[in-house]
């Protein structure tokens, strides 16, 4: 009888240890999550009464401002490593080689690194006075400079930094799909560098673009030890904030309240970019 | 009478990659609204020559003026000529449309010129006008081109390239296409510089013809020139199947060395001679005996392939003409002296 089921339907067989994993670890955390929010504020409870009390404090209670925060660190980190990582991306597609190896070896090599010590090593360098940056300058070319430490603009430079690779990455790949004859057929044609920008290399290589985009934009928005390491108490991130719910506070539900919302904003943006990307087009490429 | 200046005249153009010449001094004038053709093996240079002439690559050495205008230096986008990419390099993100008003869109035009414009070149290279909303990555191989060549004419330009445009399409549609591009090159008007590496499709199309080799045109001459006075057994072998015979000097008298006849009048080392130009029996001035060894129908014609003495030669007979030989017979065969094209390498 099994056995007979099993010729039927192999694939769902086969994948039954991933979908029990998933179900196990994805979607019931994700549930206990989604239900916690529905409970009253402060308590551990999961039978209480079940109420929305918790979004509506979410959005009175000043959780607004790290969720814009996290959402404008995102945005701005994702265009940022796009613009660094497109002409970064060009450049490695066209000189391949030992050289072009390298680069992207010392590109991707941090990415094993623990991403606190990474972060910690880039305060140091940025350290005011006795950091190795303004140390240096002091030293040896009598430079004397502050320190931007502490500051927004020091999350977002670590954001950036932390981030590229997975920009880079996918952008390599996106690059790697446009076919140098588009390229000359467009100039033939007319187009100047920044139309064949817009019209031939950006749509042929928007699938990789827009993975990049998406890994960016997701990661930052999790993204929790750049504002804690770099940035001081100049800014608190919506991760921070429900950290801090989890933690200190002790209030579970406005926690997952506030974890829900951020999934929510998530989904809004990676559902309908997903839609627009074929995966098996670039695999195959 | 003064003539007009010549549509590209190229004076030492000269591309060098590395230690490689791919293009070594060449050096033409390309007449206003000529169907011209270059015709090489791969290797040749003349994908580099047209690349050149296009602006896509920039020569190491010489100059190129459009009608008396100097634009070596002049990148593609700036040049008021067009290509059919030998891999077509249709725009596949766009529609049909979109890509044959790519051109008048650089330019400015209005979208809605553009669009009377793209339907006149739909209807002129005889595709449907429905086609203009379809994606590029509907159309088949022959509409491909089609898409191809009115994108390239939707530039307006004043020079039309083509880099062997018709290499990777089946013969018959290849046919068809030929002679379509033949007609359009007559009702456009345009000059038309176009790369091959088949001498019987420039044959069929150009007014003029070059043969390449090693970067350098061997020979440049209208199609007859090319078929029945080759400069060298490169350019006679270049046809296809062709009969060469060497001409040796023994005791001061040219003789054809391998049929051990007399070369009387031999005006070159080899002697070219077509496969018409060789036929069975005695009706000709130069006759010998050779052996069967393989007879083709090819339709039209009947070809025999012989042994004489030492050499294998080709004759074709017309399937009009009843000689009716087979493969092991013993025959003879007979040409005419005034049929061979002397060469001297």
């Amino acid at each position: 009888m099994g056995r007979r089921v099993m010729r039927r339907n192999p694939g769902l067989w086969y994948a039954m240890p991933l979908i029990l994993f998933m179900l196990m670890c994805f979607v019931a955390p994700l549930f206990i999550v989604g239900w916690y929010s529905l409970m009253p504020a402060r308590t551990f409870d999961l039978t209480a009464d079940v109420g929305l009390h918790n979004y509506r404090a979410a959005f009175t209670d000043g959780y607004g401002r790290p969720l814009m925060w996290s959402l404008i660190g995102a945005a701005l980190t994702t265009v940022i490593t796009a613009l660094l990582a497109w002409p970064t991306a060009k450049i490695l597609h066209h000189h391949s080689g030992r050289w072009a190896s390298l680069v992207v070896a010392l590109i991707a090599l941090p990415v094993f690194i623990s991403e606190s010590v990474r972060l910690f090593g880039l305060s140091v360098f940025l350290m005011p006075g006795g950091g190795i940056l303004a140390g240096t300058l002091n030293a040896v070319f009598d430079v004397q400079i502050g320190s931007f430490l502490n500051t927004r603009l020091a999350a977002l430079v670590g954001m950036i930094y932390i981030h590229f690779p997975f920009m880079l990455f996918p952008l390599l790949l996106g690059v790697a799909m446009i076919p140098t004859d588009r390229v000359e057929a467009a100039r033939d044609l007319g187009a100047g560098r920044w139309a064949v920008l817009r019209e031939v290399e950006l749509p042929l290589a928007a699938p990789g673009l827009l993975i990049g985009g998406l890994l960016t934009f997701v990661l930052c928005l999790g993204a929790n030890a750049e504002a804690a390491i770099l940035g001081g108490r100049a800014v608190t991130v919506i991760t921070a904030a429900i950290e801090q719910r989890f933690n200190y506070a002790q209030d579970w539900p406005m926690g997952a309240a506030l974890t829900v919302l951020v999934i929510a904003a998530t989904a809004v943006l990676v559902f309908p970019a997903l839609r627009r990307i074929d995966l098996n087009r670039i695999i195959q490429r | 009478m003064t003539h007009p200046p010549p549509a590209l005249t190229l004076t030492g153009l000269t591309k060098r990659f590395g230690t490689l010449t791919a293009v070594d001094r060449v050096s033409i004038d390309i007449r206003e609204g000529e169907f011209f053709t270059i015709v090489g093996p791969s290797g040749s240079g003349k994908s580099s020559l047209v690349r050149l002439l296009a602006g896509l690559e920039t020569p190491t050495e010489g100059s190129l003026l459009l009608r008396g205008r100097d634009i070596t230096l002049t990148p593609a986008n700036r040049r008021p000529t067009a290509m059919v990419f030998q891999s077509l390099a249709l725009f596949d993100h766009r529609s049909v449309g979109q890509n044959i008003e790519f051109a008048m869109k650089m330019k400015g035009v209005k979208p809605g010129l553009r669009r009377d414009r793209a339907m006149d070149l739909l209807r002129l290279v005889r595709l449907p006008e429905d086609y203009y909303d379809r994606s590029v990555t509907q159309c088949s191989g022959g509409e491909r081109q089609r898409v191809a060549l009115a994108r390239a004419l939707g530039s307006d330009p004043e020079i039309l390239f083509f880099d062997e445009p018709l290499s990777a399409i089946d013969y018959r549609l290849r046919k068809t296409l030929e002679v379509e591009l033949k007609e359009l090159h007559q009702r456009t008007g345009k000059t038309f510089v176009y790369i091959t590496h088949s001498l019987e499709e420039a044959m069929v199309m150009s007014d003029r013809i070059a043969i390449m080799r090693a970067g350098q045109f061997v020979q440049i001459g209208t199609p007859d020139e090319i078929y029945r006075r080759p400069v060298n057994r490169f350019v006679a072998g270049f046809m296809g199947e062709v009969n060469i015979l060497a001409v040796s000097q023994t005791d001061g008298a040219p003789m054809f060395a391998d049929l051990g006849l007399p070369a009387h009048g031999a005006q070159g080392a080899y002697a070219v001679l077509r496969p018409e130009s060789l036929s069975p029996g005695n009706g000709r001035a130069v006759s010998f005996d050779a052996e069967v060894t393989l007879k083709l129908m090819l339709g039209s014609r009947t070809q025999y392939h012989m042994r004489a003495v030492g050499k294998s030669l080709i004759a074709e007979v017309g399937a009009a003409t009843h000689t009716d030989l087979s493969i092991g017979q013993n025959a003879r065969f007979s040409f005419d002296p005034a049929d061979i094209a002397w060469v001297d390498g």
